[in-house]
């Protein structure tokens, strides 16, 4: 909940068309990053993700469970927000509901790939274990700490960030379960297998207030928006999720300057993923 | 299943009498007027204060004192094995309850009337003791905020189980069914504000007397303007009498800049 008096309206207006931000940045900047990976012990991955003063945590959570009859060979992956009333007063009781419902399909749909599961950034046919029979269910869980916009980009890194921390116990299939028995399992204690995140996309969101459109607006700058386009891109450049928020129309044209404006800025923020979440794998090895 | 070996050590290395590591920091949470992360051992929570700030719904308006509000929620992710809890079921309602009669009986609440202030805790990682744990960082928060207070609760809660008193119960010991007691103190002032006692029971005539027994040792402690909180139910009690008595915890703050170094020290009554 943002009260703007006037003044202020058009300072962040003017900020952004003149390309000088009301923190300074220029309308393609990032805030700051950091990241933290390992900060659920619990889960089989996590990472917390600040990106200036918002704040998020993705958990990863890997169950055996059967797959789906029509996709015998895939595993399955859902993805849960939570919008904590700690982050904002507004989501307290169900008052973040339709906020978190609106920020998990947004995920959905930039993460995870069609119904058949072609196209996800995850591997879903990594996740088998028998075929048929057992998969991994993973179950991602991101809660929003502390809010200050900007918060389906900073859930998409941070997902990213707890998948490539993620351990998935190997398991041995015990052979000789014939038909439709269902297999004994052997779940390793000390063997665990990482996932190949190179393929997740990262999520960047093209917020357009007045005339131009700007990355990684702070919730002051989201209360002036018309609208907003997330962009979810994998790091060769494919797009793999598109969404618009905001009830304002947007020109076809523009709509396809923002891909590409989006697509540019991805690789940005990709490296700088990279180079953070690095970074906090080392420092997690050192503790 | 055994608690304590005979070396005189539980399940996760410690003495029947020791706390677990305890750390927190505040300033958590950039928007929130006072923040605080606290962390038992593998307990970790995080509280926001908001407030003290117009109240929203104007029904709620108290006109000599401040409005409290809390509001307890668990993460998802927060449990050993992953579950969807619908939000507002009796568990952290009574949770958010106690939470909240606990710390307004520490804020001057008469120095802030017709104004509301909010309290949000949010259980990040859940291995018993939470709402220990949670009152700590409320008062933590609290602090933070800059909120008038009588003095900064103190929580803690002991166990008896194989006839040994536990102090600062962790998920695995506080599942094995034992009697479980939180206390809440004000270490300054000398006054209990929170005492609660959990477990089934199984016999009212087994009950009487532990209760009367906790009565008096409530009473003790009870002062006026303070009030005791009592909720009592168990199993076989007699011995367990002890536990409260265990669960001293005093912590020692001191405010540096912005973080917070605390020194728990344990003063032990013995019985």
């Amino acid at each position: 909940m943002v009260g703007l008096s006037l003044g202020e309206k058009h300072f962040i207006q003017g900020g952004i068309d003149q390309n000088l931000r009301s923190d300074g940045r220029k309308r393609d900047a990032y805030r700051p990053i950091s990241i933290e990976t390992g900060v659920i012990p619990q889960a089989n991955g996590s990472a917390r993700i600040r990106i200036g003063a918002t704040e998020v945590i993705a958990s990863v959570k890997a169950e055996l469970g059967r797959p789906n009859a029509l996709q015998p060979d895939k595993g399955k992956v859902a993805i849960f927000v939570d919008c904590s009333p700690v982050a904002e007063p507004m989501f307290e009781g169900r008052g973040g509901e339709e906020l978190s419902t609106e920020l998990s399909v947004a995920l959905q749909c930039c993460l995870l790939g069609g119904k058949s599961g072609a196209g996800a950034g995850i591997d879903l046919s990594s996740l088998i274990v028998a075929e048929g029979k057992i998969c991994w269910d993973l179950y991602i869980d991101g809660l929003v700490i502390s809010s200050d916009g900007n918060l389906l980009d900073a859930l998409g890194a941070a997902i990213k960030a707890a998948l490539s921390n993620t351990g998935i116990p190997r398991v041995q299939v015990a052979a000789g379960a014939s038909g439709d028995e269902q297999p004994e399992v052997d779940i390793s204690d000390e063997e665990f297998l990482q996932f190949d995140t190179s393929g997740v996309p990262v999520i960047v969101t093209l917020t357009k207030v007045g005339r131009h459109y700007i990355v990684d607006a702070t919730s002051e700058e989201e209360s002036q928006m018309s609208s907003a386009v997330s962009v979810s891109i994998s790091r060769k450049g494919h797009i793999c999720g598109l969404s618009k928020r905001g009830s304002a129309g947007l020109d076809p044209s523009v709509i396809s300057d923002m891909i590409s404006v989006a697509r540019h800025i991805s690789e940005q923020l990709i490296n700088k993923l990279d180079s953070e979440i690095s970074a906090a794998e080392a420092d997690e090895d050192e503790m | 299943m055994e608690f304590v070996n005979p070396e005189g050590l539980r399940l996760d290395g410690r003495r029947p009498m020791e706390m677990r590591q305890l750390r927190a920091q505040i300033g958590a949470v950039a928007k929130a007027d006072g923040s605080a992360v606290f962390e038992m051992g593998n307990t970790k929570v995080i509280a926001a204060v908001y407030g003290p700030r117009e109240v929203q719904n104007r029904s709620q308006q108290i006109n000599d004192q401040a409005l409290v509000r809390c509001e307890y929620s668990m993460a998802n992710f927060s449990t050993g094995d992953r579950r969807r809890k619908p939000k507002g079921d009796r568990r952290s309602t009574e949770i958010s309850l106690v939470i909240r009669q606990t710390m307004e009986e520490c804020i001057l609440t008469n120095l802030m009337p017709r104004s509301q202030i909010d309290i949000y805790v949010q259980v990040l990682q859940a291995d018993g003791g939470t709402r220990s744990a949670c009152i700590n960082a409320a008062t933590l928060a609290l602090a933070d905020a800059g909120i008038p207070m009588r003095d900064l609760v103190t929580s803690c809660s002991a166990g008896f189980l194989n006839s040994t008193p536990l102090l600062d119960l962790n998920y695995v010991e506080d599942s094995a069914g034992g009697p479980d007691v939180t206390v809440g103190i004000l270490p300054k002032l000398d006054k209990v504000t929170l005492l609660q006692m959990l477990r089934n029971t199984t016999s009212i005539t087994l009950l009487i007397q532990p209760y009367n027994v906790l009565e008096r040792f409530a009473r003790e402690y009870q002062t006026a303007g303070v009030s005791t909180w009592l909720v009592v139910h168990k199993k076989g009690i007699r011995a367990h009498i002890q536990a409260p008595t265990l669960a001293w915890l005093l912590l020692d703050f001191q405010l540096s800049s912005h973080h917070l170094k605390l020194v728990a020290y344990t003063g032990v009554a013995t019985s």
